[in-house]
């Protein structure tokens, strides 16, 4: 399993979206896949960014499991407050333009492309999970 | 992230090359609300260089298309790579902002 700690903010991003796409390739996901991958890990990292500490600075853990099978699991842990992002309603996708909200947008983009999404709470810590499948 | 803005006639197009995220939406935010301030009424948004977008840029293009919508004007996108065509599609956005194959027809549906 390889690990990557860093602040939790925005500055840490591309950083830890490079780290997940390498880990990704290394286990041959297609670059449709990798795009895929890339965009779901940005919309869970950057709920953490913004939602996770709010009133203080915080640290985010990436980890890739999996490495023996053709499957992801990203793993993003914080110790920020107690958050199930599973737990946002889907945006209304009827209502027209003047109407349209784009809150729970990025969750829905996860709940969409993620083959397996799972949180959970231990301690003081958020767990989020992601896996995707290589098929 | 790279933006070129042209002004061919009335219509403005943006051309934005690369990634639009959560670290880069805030540049293009930036541009638009500087031609906001102008009173321009048709805008583009040429995406053949553009490789990513996450919820962070389909916020932008939504706020843009609603300002859009209360100045009447017309707003599309063109040239839309298969990956990014996929998340607009898969969010509904698609529904919300004509897009077209070439700028060609992106021009033709402004006049």
């Amino acid at each position: 399993m390889l690990m990557k700690k860093m602040p939790a903010r925005i500055e840490s991003l591309h950083e830890l979206l490079a780290f997940i796409r390498n880990e990704a390739k290394k286990r041959g996901f297609s670059e449709k896949h990798l795009q895929r991958i890339e965009l779901v890990a940005e919309e869970a990292l950057v709920n953490v960014f913004v939602h996770g500490y709010t009133h203080k600075e915080g640290e985010v853990e990436v980890a890739c499991l999996g490495s023996d099978e053709p499957a992801i699991t990203i793993e993003i842990r914080d110790q920020g407050i107690s958050f199930d992002p599973l737990s946002l309603a889907d945006p209304d996708m009827q209502s027209d333009l003047a109407d349209r909200k784009i809150g729970g947008m990025g969750v829905f983009l996860i709940r969409k492309m993620a083959d397996r999404v799972d949180y959970r709470r231990e301690g003081d810590s958020n767990i989020f999970s992601m896996t995707f499948l290589n098929r | 992230m790279e933006i070129a803005v042209t002004n061919e006639t009335d219509i403005a197009i943006f051309a934005i090359k690369g990634r639009l995220d959560a670290v880069t939406v805030p540049e293009l935010e930036q541009q638009l609300n500087q031609w906001f301030e102008g009173t321009g009424k048709k805008l583009i948004f040429d995406l053949e260089g553009l490789d990513y977008i996450s919820s962070a840029g389909l916020r932008t293009f939504l706020s843009t298309a609603k300002k859009m919508k209360v100045r009447d004007g017309k707003l599309c996108m063109t040239r839309l790579r298969d990956n990014v065509k996929d998340v607009f599609t898969i969010s509904g956005f698609i529904a919300l902002i004509p897009a077209f194959d070439t700028l060609g027809a992106a021009q033709d549906s402004m006049r």
